[in-house]
């Protein structure tokens, strides 16, 4: 679960990305944030991957605090969370099974449950036959599938997808976001960041629009609907 | 952390090596260089120290007895300045040995040597050398107190020449090699951040999926180690060879070893095993922390 009550984050700078937020993501969700650039969708991910912390009020992921959560528990509460890159950021130097497997390597999890649990997940986003490949061996769309399988790996209770879709071709996108609503049927919440209307036109679900640092659009919107969210552009 | 994730880790330390390559090669350099530098300094300032004891060891105190003194207590004073705290070696001069090496070593004046008919105006003494020759000046007011003592010569200029010499000599090789030392520091330290920053992507993505900062940093540290082992051993193998090349040049100078001392410059056995073993844990050691502080600016994230 995802809980942001009265967040307001002002940078060293005197920009306040985000005024006064409140935002509940209840588990087994899967929303859409939406937001032009600049308008506070980043800063949002920074804090619930408690990369940066709230200038005000309470930001709850996953049951951990992050307000209070201490420096040595950072890496305790990550491992609760999948998180996908829009860029992949996969390790050129490893294949896609040690990519995926190595975020098991973190947490410490046995040898045999990392052979069994690894081939499992690069099976469900179907590149089997990619397994002993490096990054540089694979296209956009498998990439993405790989980061993907990563995030799922360690069986997380939410999968954060910043701009999953950006570097991969328009008709891949589909796909990604196919996958991702799959692994969000077998319960993993999830809250993917886009600036593509097409994708949530055509999925619909929640969607929450960010806009100047405020919410200013959270609601439920059936797929393939041509509206605007909320009158406001995206 | 389990064993098997140490081995996981130790062995991602290895393995990045070989996948880094061409930074872990530029790093090996940078140290083996480092190392040189600063080993081959090391060495020179010793091998000039020993120089200087060997000249050191060159200059005598001369202990002249009273004419009359007899036998026994000829050997008492020999006791008596054997005891002496500073005294290295002392070594018995019978006047008739004193007589033998002046006309040894004056051939000029052969005429006059036979106009003592067999009679011999020298006495018998000894012949000293020191342990520490700044103290030379005390150990030679002891000896004046030895009773039947009637002499006792030596060359303080000397002494005072060689005492400020060494201090020079110290001075300027502690300079050198802290200086080699810090430049050193500098380059290692530009290399292996250049090394670290090149996978700082691969840092960011370990700690958003929750590695600890000892599960990140273990295979830099290993990493580092190993280069710097290697670079240790590099390090070590290129002094050996040069040094012998260089040893065995001076060697073959019959003219420059009689000057220095033919003892005085160690050979390279004498003292393999400390500079295998420095060369080997300062390369260990300076390469693991060096990756490890690189790692730092990059781990918080």
């Amino acid at each position: 679960m995802v809980e942001l009550k009265n967040v307001s984050v002002t940078y060293s700078s005197g920009v306040d990305a985000l005024n006064n937020v409140s935002l509940k993501i209840n588990d087994g969700d899967f929303a859409f944030v939406v937001g032009s650039s600049g308008a506070g969708k980043s800063t949002m991910i920074k804090l619930l991957l408690k990369e940066i912390d709230a200038t005000s009020g309470v930001v709850t992921v996953n049951g951990y605090n992050l307000s209070k959560l201490k420096k040595r528990k950072i890496p305790e509460f990550r491992r609760t969370l999948g998180f996908v890159f829009q860029d992949f950021r996969l390790i050129p130097s490893m294949t896609v099974y040690e990519n995926i497997a190595f975020v098991l390597r973190v947490i410490d999890a046995p040898i045999k449950y990392i052979r069994k649990r690894v081939p499992y997940v690069i099976s469900l986003v179907g590149l089997q036959a990619k397994s002993s490949s490096y990054p540089d061996e694979l296209s956009g769309g498998e990439k993405q599938r790989v980061a993907i399988a990563r995030a799922l790996v360690n069986d997380p209770q939410l999968i954060i997808a910043d701009e999953p879709t950006g570097n991969i071709d328009p008709e891949l996108s589909y796909e990604i976001v196919e996958l991702l609503k799959g692994i969000n049927d077998q319960g993993t919440t999830i809250l993917m960041v886009t600036h593509e209307h097409d994708l949530v036109r055509h999925f619909g679900g929640r969607i929450i629009n960010i806009t100047d640092g405020e919410i200013v659009f959270d609601e439920v919107i059936v797929g393939t609907n041509d509206e605007v969210m909320g009158g406001v552009e995206v | 952390m389990k064993i098997s994730s140490v081995k996981y880790l130790a062995n991602q330390g290895v393995e990045n090596i070989w996948k880094n390559k061409m930074m872990a090669f530029a790093t090996f350099c940078v140290l083996l260089i480092s190392l040189m530098l600063v080993g081959i300094s090391a060495l020179f300032y010793i091998n000039i120290n020993s120089m200087i004891d060997g000249i050191g060891d060159k200059n005598e105190i001369a202990v002249f007895i009273n004419k009359e003194t007899s036998a026994e207590r000829v050997s008492a004073i020999g006791d008596e300045i054997g005891a002496l705290e500073n005294v290295d070696k002392i070594e018995y001069v019978s006047k008739d040995q004193a007589l033998d090496s002046m006309i040894a070593t004056m051939p000029e004046y052969e005429v006059l040597f036979e106009s003592l008919n067999g009679d011999n105006p020298l006495v018998d003494g000894y012949s000293i050398t020191v342990n520490n020759l700044e103290e030379i000046s005390d150990t030679v007011e002891q000896i004046k107190q030895i009773d039947d003592v009637y002499l006792v010569r030596a060359s303080y200029d000397f002494v005072e020449f060689l005492t400020e010499l060494r201090r020079i000599v110290t001075l300027i090789a502690v300079a050198i090699i802290i200086a080699l030392a810090i430049v050193s520091m500098i380059m290692i330290s530009n290399t292996t951040k250049a090394s670290v920053f090149a996978r700082r992507e691969e840092i960011q993505i370990m700690k958003y999926v929750g590695a600890t900062n000892g599960f990140i940093r273990t295979p830099f540290f290993v990493e580092g180690m190993v280069t710097g082992l290697f670079a240790g051993l590099g390090a070590f193998l290129v002094t050996w060879l040069g040094y012998r090349a260089v040893f065995q040049a001076i060697a073959s100078q019959q003219g420059v070893m009689n000057v220095i001392g033919a003892g005085s410059i160690i050979p390279f056995g004498d003292i393999r095993i400390y500079v295998f073993i420095c060369y080997v844990l300062a390369g260990s050691f300076i390469g693991a922390l060096g990756s490890v502080i690189s790692t730092r600016k990059h781990i918080n994230v």
